[in-house]
């Protein structure tokens, strides 16, 4: 181990709105970070080489894979995990579309996919067909041969459409 | 005797059953919110990580082992090596017996990856670091990783003390095999090899392990697919009381039989051991599952023949196999090589058959159980030779495999090979699905394409996708284990009346939870999210053996209607005392029990177990205190092998028809799926939702073995394909989403109807896309034998063709 790696630094994090600053070794992954030092095991590890898409948690809105980010990387930032999306005891529409749909079987991949989506669905609210396969394609699932996962996406979008719908209507 | 209901309409509600309906599932609130406990979610104080010190070559001995280095880190806490393993631990059991090591390699190595050392450090990072200082000295020794190779004589021998690499042989014959042959009109042949693909579950392997110094009792945590089988291997190895071992089956992402996991529990305990009884952890990375894990099966070799009549009737089927187990038989790969048996002559009226099994060992890793178990390689052979024989009679592939299916009629059907088929409806099925995918259309588009000079083929393919395994067969190949594959389920009603489920598997993926709940808000009249389902450890719960050979929806749902009646009983014995009537007379309905025929006498269920509950002076003279009560369910009618290895099974056979079209690009040799239709029949469907989920999961995993995935060894036994960069994963760019239809015949074995379907379409996929793509290649004289059929494969054969 060099050095530089073993090195301690400060990161200051806000997770799902709550902020945290922890002194961590330089080489800690992200991923590491969220589920060893904050105990947010929610976001799942399947590969540790950034194709499963298992760890997608979202940095400053964006969709990023923790388990080839470095902890320091995400000084400064705000993040969201799956944690971070039912409030109140309430699913969020997303992940109520994705347990109506059937969008998950042994729901291991699942944390990951509905990072994405979220991301998808915040910039995209009304996806083409094309729009939402091209980000479920960066992400794997061995369960569900993906049937379900983009009916789910589907009927998430019309759910958060609807939402927004009221929400206007009612303003 | 427990009465089960034969239909879901002989359950006890005047209401639209749950049963058979698409119901969310119960297991899914916790999973969308992070919270499902995976096991390396878990801490425990004090605990410890494991890293593993894996052989870089495939074959060597071990010469030395110096661990002097690493043991001087700081936070390294224990080290164990293979000499450990040899004192403390028994070898691993194997099937065959008798070719295996222990959990760490001791004198020689004999696949890249296989763990030589071992060590427990206060972090992941610092044990990885660790393990890199550990010295291990190797004599390398000759490599031999192709089967063909291994069993010649001659051959660098894995096994020294057995004088040979052929792990298994043993010819099984069913009928006049000869007779039929000499008979023949017709006989097709061909030879077939099918590459290693595997499970990739998600999650890979996981274990938390506590030895107790002063009770000397054993605690592991995992993502185990089967805790008792887990807790008695366990016993075995350290040879300690099963009564000392507790194993906690934690939710699972995914295992699809390929989940492992062995030798690491037993590291992680003696690392416990050393280390004074602190919990030791470790969590299988994708690199070590790819290149050491439980991820890899099927490595075949295959000539085939089959004998047909000139009017087109299969009468006799030859199936030579040559299965590559690699390094040792630890991973119960060979059964793989032994469910076949379960449907060797698939839909068909094939009266004689023969089975001409080896099983060769060589340096690569040990295969492991995949979904579908063995069957997918077979029935790809098996489906194109039907095919290559229609090809050969001029009969359209749909039409030759009408002729010769076992009609609707004559089930329940005795197989050559001993298996029983439960019921079905080959043709129907085959009809709906030609149906669904407009089969004249498809090959009114293939002419089309001909004249236009593009490779466009069609499959249709019709198979038996075995349900509810039994070990019966399994022992043919020195597998444990006899005829009993027991699931139990506790029920108990609690003094809020609310109702609990015990059982003894952890949540994998396949919504067996919510089965249970719909089925016990349909006995007793609750909402299935009023009904909580437990998991309990290896020593509380009722004997199990979990997911696994398609069997647990059906087991399951058995052992809880069992459960149920059992329960009921008590439940009417005491509401009789109580209303004063004859318990003859008192029946359950929509959770209340009632006077038959009677208007206002009744009382909620929840009444019934509060009072015995709290007034044992009011039950019945020898009525326990206890609403509460198990079944513990086993498939009914299983035996033991006879001499020619002829057995019954696995229970129920569900059937499948798949019609897929493909077009070949002929510049890359890349195949694209244009059409995929599947008329499938898995009896009564407890819940669509989840049905329908595990055949495109199998699908998946299907096409992906016929086009994509592949476990690639170089000369040296190096995994080429040790990432996800290189073993090829379907994303949802290579998955067909098919048309799909439904036939229903239920099954007269089971309750309800159900038959078991976990494994689905993974049966039937590979035959039905190599079957199109032969289609496609038929005019050039050119037929792919070789999985996965990848561009560069294809490619190669269209040279062929422009010669
Ligand atoms: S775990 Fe990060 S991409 Fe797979
Ligand atoms: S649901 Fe199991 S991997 Fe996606």
């Amino acid at each position: 181990m060099s050095e530089a790696m073993a090195a301690r630094r400060t990161v200051s994090v806000t997770v799902n709105g709550v902020a945290h600053e922890r002194v961590i070794d330089a080489r800690l992954t992200l991923v590491d970070f969220l589920r060893g030092e904050l105990g947010m095991t929610g976001t799942h590890v399947g590969c540790e080489h950034g194709l499963c898409g298992a760890c997608t948690v979202l940095l400053d809105g964006q969709a990023v894979r923790s388990c080839i980010l470095l902890a320091v990387q995400a000084d400064g930032a705000a993040i969201t995990t799956v944690e971070g999306l039912a409030t109140g005891g309430q699913l969020h529409p997303i992940q109520e579309a994705f347990m109506e749909a059937h969008g998950l079987q042994c729901g291991f991949c699942t944390p990951g996919f509905l990072m994405a989506v979220t991301e998808l669905l915040e910039g995209t609210p009304d996806p083409t067909e094309d729009e939402i396969r091209d980000v479920l394609g960066g992400n794997l699932c061995r369960c569900t041969g993906y049937e379900a996962i983009l009916a789910s996406v589907k009927l998430a979008a019309a759910k958060l459409r609807a939402l927004r719908g009221t929400v206007a209507g009612d303003g | 005797m427990v009465e089960f209901p034969q239909s879901i309409d002989d359950l006890p509600t005047s209401m639209p059953r749950w049963v058979g309906q698409p119901i969310p599932r119960v297991e899914d609130r916790s999973l969308l919110t992070g919270q499902t406990e995976f096991v390396d979610n878990i801490t425990l104080p004090g605990m410890l990580h494991c890293a593993i010190v894996r052989s870089p070559y495939a074959h060597a001995r071990i010469k030395s082992v110096d661990v002097s280095a690493a043991a001087k880190v700081p936070g390294v806490v224990a080290i164990v090596t293979g000499e450990d393993a040899r004192r403390e631990t028994r070898p691993i059991y194997t099937a065959p017996p008798g070719w295996g090591g222990n959990c760490l390699a001791a004198d020689k190595v004999r696949f890249a990856g296989e763990p030589v050392a071992a060590l427990a450090a206060t972090s992941r990072y610092i044990a990885e670091d660790a393990a890199e200082l550990i010295e291990v000295e190797y004599e390398p020794l000759e490599v031999v990783t192709d089967a063909e190779a291994s069993v010649r004589e001659g051959a660098p021998l894995l096994f020294e003390e057995r004088g040979t690499n052929v792990m298994y042989q043993r010819k099984f014959v069913w009928g006049d095999v000869d007779a039929a042959f000499a008979a023949a009109d017709h006989v097709v042949t061909e030879r077939f090899r099918w590459h290693r693909v595997g499970a990739n579950p998600m999650e890979t392997f996981g274990v938390v392990s506590q030895w107790d110094p002063i009770e000397g009792t054993l605690t592991c945590r995992g993502s185990f697919q089967v805790q008792g089988f887990s807790a008695t291997g366990a016993a075995a190895t350290f040879g300690i009381p099963l009564n000392k071992v507790r194993f906690i089956a934690q939710p699972h992402g995914g295992s699809f039989g390929g989940k492992g996991g062995q030798r690491g529990t037993t590291i992680t305990t003696m690392l416990s051991r050393k280390s004074g009884g602190r919990p030791v952890k470790w969590i299988e990375d994708r690199i070590e599952y790819l290149s050491a894990g439980g991820g890899q099966a099927w490595d075949r070799h295959y000539e085939a023949s089959l004998a047909l009549t000139k009017d087109g009737r299969m009468t006799g089927l030859r199936v030579r196999l040559l299965d590559d187990l690699g390094g040792s038989a630890e991973g119960y790969g060979a059964i793989g090589a032994a469910k076949p048996l379960a449907s060797f002559t698939g839909c068909y009226t094939i009266e004689a058959a023969e089975y001409d099994l080896t099983i060769a060992a060589t340096n690569k890793l040990p295969c492991s159980a995949y979904r579908g178990m063995g069957p997918p390689p077979h029935n790809m052979v098996l489906e194109q030779l039907v095919d290559i024989a229609a090809r050969e009679l001029r009969v359209d592939p749909a039409e030759l495999r009408r002729r010769n299916f076992i009609p609707k009629d004559a089930f329940p059907y005795v197989i050559p090979s001993g298996n029983e088929y439960d019921s079905g409806d080959y043709e129907a099925t085959l009809d709906a699905a030609l149906a669904l995918a407009d089969y004249a259309g498809l090959r009114a588009r293939q002419d089309e394409a001909r004249r236009d000079g593009r490779l466009f083929g069609i499959g249709v393919v019709s198979t038996i996708e075995p349900g509810v395994f039994n070990s019966n067969v399994y022992s043919l190949v020195g597998f444990p284990g006899g005829t009993a594959q027991p699931e139990g389920v506790t029920l108990g009603i609690d003094l809020f009346g609310t109702i609990t489920a015990r059982v003894g598997f952890a949540h994998e993926g396949q919504g067996q939870h919510t089965v249970i709940s719909q089925i016990v808000a349909d006995y007793f009249g609750v909402e299935p999210d009023r009904v909580r389902v437990v998991v309990q450890d290896s020593m509380n719960a009722p004997p199990g053996y979990g997911p696994g050979g398609s069997r647990l929806g059906v087991a399951v749902s058995a052992a809880t209607l069992g459960a149920a009646d059992r329960l009921k009983d008590k439940l009417i014995r005491v509401a009789a005392k109580l209303m004063e009537a004859n318990p003859a007379e008192v029946e359950l309905m929509d959770g209340k029990l009632r006077i038959k025929g009677t208007t206002g006498a009744e009382m909620p269920i929840g009444q019934v177990a509060a009072t015995m509950l709290t007034r044992s002076d009011l039950l019945p003279d020898d009525m326990e205190p206890n609403p509460q009560a198990t079944y513990v369910w086993t498939a009914p009618g299983r035996t033991m092998p006879d001499e020619s290895g002829r057995v019954k099974s696995y229970l129920t056979a569900a059937n499948a028809c798949h019609v897929v079209a493909v077009e070949i690009d002929r510049q890359t040799g890349e195949v694209r799926i244009d059409k995929y239709a599947i008329a499938d029949d898995c009896g009564t469907r407890l819940n669509p939702a989840i049905v329908a989920g595990m055949t495109q999961g199998g699908l998946a995993q299907g096409v992906a073995a016929a086009l994509l995935e592949e476990y690639v060894y170089d000369e040296n036994g190096q995994l080429l394909t040790s990432t996800f960069m290189d073993y090829l994963l379907p994303t949802i760019y290579e998955v067909p989403i098919p048309d799909k239809t439904e036939i229903v015949t239920p099954s007269p074995f089971t309750p309800l109807g159900a038959k078991g379907m976990g494994e689905a379409a993974i049966h039937t996929a590979p035959a039905a896309i190599v079957s199109a793509i032969n289609d496609a290649l038929a005019p050039f004289g050119l037929r792919a034998t070789e999985t996965p059929v990848t561009p560069n494969r294809l490619w190669k054969l269209l040279q062929q063709a422009k010669g």
